[in-house]
């Protein structure tokens, strides 16, 4: 339904250019839910905003040769009065912080049939119903009492909800939610990602989420992209890629996550170092300076090492080589224990 | 539309005390501001004297007793010229025998009406400027704000005066429409700079690109989602702005390039009685403190708006 190929975002700046986003390619099926993981800086929501043709341009540009296409149509030329009628109808997106994604001065009414009047051209009555009823699918009680509220009456978990409502409002083939849960406490994360699992199963929309925790991704997503400075680094299904890592900054990642479960609880592991400054990318794979496993062929970037089905990694290095451990631990590689492995695949 | 089922909220059924912070934040924001602006007793006082005022202009027909045959506003009186007060002239007459309450209240419906229709007009022409100008930035907004400094470089009363020669050469009626259209020709800039500066901030903002993402046009983000953001500085500049538009046609009517004769306001009393100040000064003591209190109503008016539209304000 939607296949990016080879995208390249840059960003002009007096010094350079940025290579925020370096030739990603992915597709997302129908009825599908896709994570995109990554740290900060690693290019996951300028994928986002470049599907949905809202980086600003310039100073961003999206490099000749990249091709983002949803449901056979081109988005990368399309004209902006086409690509109109794509936003909010067919792909919709939820942002991390619910504070400041709704406009403080409109009642919570007025922003939810805002897209129903874009797109399905409801009159205000039929609107009106169409709102209470979208607050009610995402479980906000007094429905019809609510609306006439303003955003900042709403606590942030369901400030969350209204987004999610608005989202789904003419009913997109496609969500975004790039970091829906980052702003919340826990418990409240818990529940915003339950609501958007169960209306993906009963909208049978796509969901893309990006998020830079694991722990978000691990029970609510078919597939997970990691990603790491605008590159893919790897690409499995989520229960594979939890069971079977195999990208240096994959395990990283995996162990950079604080459990619960620890007999002995040990400090939080850290991938030492920090991003690569994308003004000036390496060459080869973009890593190298951060991994433990680093190789001298690492100079040229790796070609994509096929696992098992759709599990892909960009890696010259197998991971499993238990002498190729030796050699990273040490470094100071710590190696994921199964204990581990399995929480993280059940939470 | 597929099956989407309500769920139960997690929150539903767990009693929330509702203390006063909370039972307060349930206000809507439109009562936040009425109830913040209804403390300052001097705003309240002078939003009543201008509504008054506004009353007095409306119902001067009836008040003055006006019908199809008598005008009070142009019968004279001959055997009263220039009076002051006398039972039947409560404020006496003027240097032709005119009855003054009744040259008041229809002078105060030409001035109330040029106050607020070239308010209107400024705000629009300012709103527009200052809107394209801070959503759209570049070359757009060098160009429109050069010709806003170039309109605020010019002398006010100077261009109004020359222009007025020609502009309001017409009679009665006529002349009135051409002093509205003078005054809020020039007196947009300001309103277009503080409207700029709001778009200027408000455009970046993360709830616009949401906005976006649902499919809204440029026209539809500045006038829909930017602008009741913006509404409280140009709340507060319409209001002001009637206060200085009113000075302004006084001023113009005074200097006889504003409305004219048979058509009358406050200004043009101002200017046709100066001559008779020392026989009798009243006649333009009136105009002037029927002036001076309008405007300085509004200007209350204005400043208590500011105050309740401001969310940084501290309480009093």
């Amino acid at each position: 339904m939607l296949e990016v190929k080879d995208l390249k975002v840059y960003f002009r700046t007096r010094e350079g250019n940025v290579h925020a986003v370096d030739g990603v390619s992915f597709h997302v099926d129908e009825g599908e839910s896709l994570g995109i993981v990554g740290e900060s800086g690693s290019g996951k929501s300028v994928t986002s905003l470049s599907i949905m043709r809202l980086l600003q341009i310039p100073p961003a540009q999206i490099m000749d040769g990249s091709s983002i296409v949803f449901q056979d149509a081109e988005l990368v030329d399309m004209e902006e009065s086409e690509m109109r009628k794509i936003r909010g109808r067919q792909i919709a997106m939820i942002f991390q912080d619910p504070m400041t994604s709704l406009n403080p001065v409109l009642t919570v009414e007025r922003q939810l049939i805002e897209p129903l009047q874009l797109h399905l051209g409801l009159s205000r009555g039929e609107a009106h119903n169409r709102a209470r009823e979208l607050l009610e699918a995402v479980g906000i009680p007094d429905a019809e009492r609510r609306l006439r509220s303003y955003p900042h009456q709403f606590s942030g978990g369901m400030r969350q909800r209204v987004m999610i409502a608005i989202a789904i409002a003419a009913n997109p083939k496609l969500l975004i939610a790039d970091e829906p849960t980052t702003a919340l406490d826990v418990t409240v994360q818990a529940q915003i990602l339950e609501l958007i699992n169960r209306l993906r199963r009963d909208l049978g929309t796509s969901v893309m989420l990006i998020t830079h925790d694991l722990g978000v991704v691990a029970g609510m997503t078919d597939r997970i992209i990691v990603m790491y400075a605008g590159k893919i680094a790897e690409t499995a299904s989520t229960d594979e890629l939890f069971a079977n890592p195999r990208h240096p900054y994959t395990l990283g990642l995996l162990s950079a996550v604080p459990r619960l479960d620890e007999e002995r609880p040990t400090e939080l592991q850290t991938i030492p170092g920090s991003p690569p400054d994308q003004l000036h990318p390496i060459e080869g794979c973009p890593f190298q300076p951060r991994c433990p496993f680093v190789l001298p062929q690492c100079k040229q970037y790796p070609p994509a090492r096929k696992i098992a089905g759709n599990h892909v990694a960009y890696c010259w290095v197998d991971v499993t080589d238990p002498e190729e451990q030796k050699r990273a631990m040490q470094r100071g590689f710590i190696p994921l224990t199964e204990i581990g492995r399995s929480y993280l695949a059940q939470s | 539309m597929s099956t989407i089922q309500s769920e139960q909220s997690p929150q539903a059924g767990i009693g929330v005390e509702l203390t006063p912070e909370l039972l307060r934040k349930r206000r809507g924001q439109l009562r936040i501001i009425f109830d913040r602006f209804i403390r300052n007793k001097v705003a309240v006082a002078g939003l009543a004297v201008l509504a008054l005022i506004t009353l007095a202009a409306i119902f001067a027909p009836v008040i003055t007793h006006q019908t199809a045959t008598f005008d009070p506003n142009t019968a004279t009186d001959v055997y009263h010229i220039a009076s002051g007060p006398i039972p039947g002239h409560p404020l006496g007459t003027d240097y032709v025998g005119r009855d003054e309450v009744a040259r008041l209240l229809f002078g105060a419906r030409v001035s109330l009406l040029v106050g607020l229709a070239s308010m209107v007009a400024s705000i629009f022409i300012g709103v527009s400027v200052g809107a394209l100008a801070g959503y759209y930035g570049g070359w757009l907004d060098n160009l429109m704000m050069r010709v806003t400094d170039a309109f605020l470089a010019i002398p006010l009363y100077l261009i109004l005066f020359v222009l007025a020669a020609t502009f309001t050469t017409g009679s009665g009626s006529a002349s009135v429409i051409g002093v509205i259209v003078l005054i809020a020709a020039f007196s947009w800039p300001a309103t277009a700079r503080i409207v700029r500066g709001e778009f200027l901030g408000l455009k970046e903002r993360e709830f616009l690109l949401a906005a976006r993402t649902l499919g809204a046009n440029d026209f539809r983000l500045m006038l829909r989602h930017i602008l009741p953001n913006a509404a409280g500085p140009v709340i507060v500049a319409a209001t002001l702005l009637v206060g200085f538009n009113i000075i302004t046609e006084s001023t113009l009517s005074f200097f006889n390039f504003g409305v004219q004769p048979p058509e009358s306001s406050w200004g043009t009393m101002l200017a046709t009685s100066q001559d008779y100040f020392s026989e009798q000064p009243l006649l333009v003591l009136i105009p002037g403190v029927a002036i001076l209190i309008t405007v300085l109503s509004i200007n209350l008016v204005g400043d208590g708006l500011r105050d309740a539209l401001d969310p940084y304000m501290t309480e009093r």
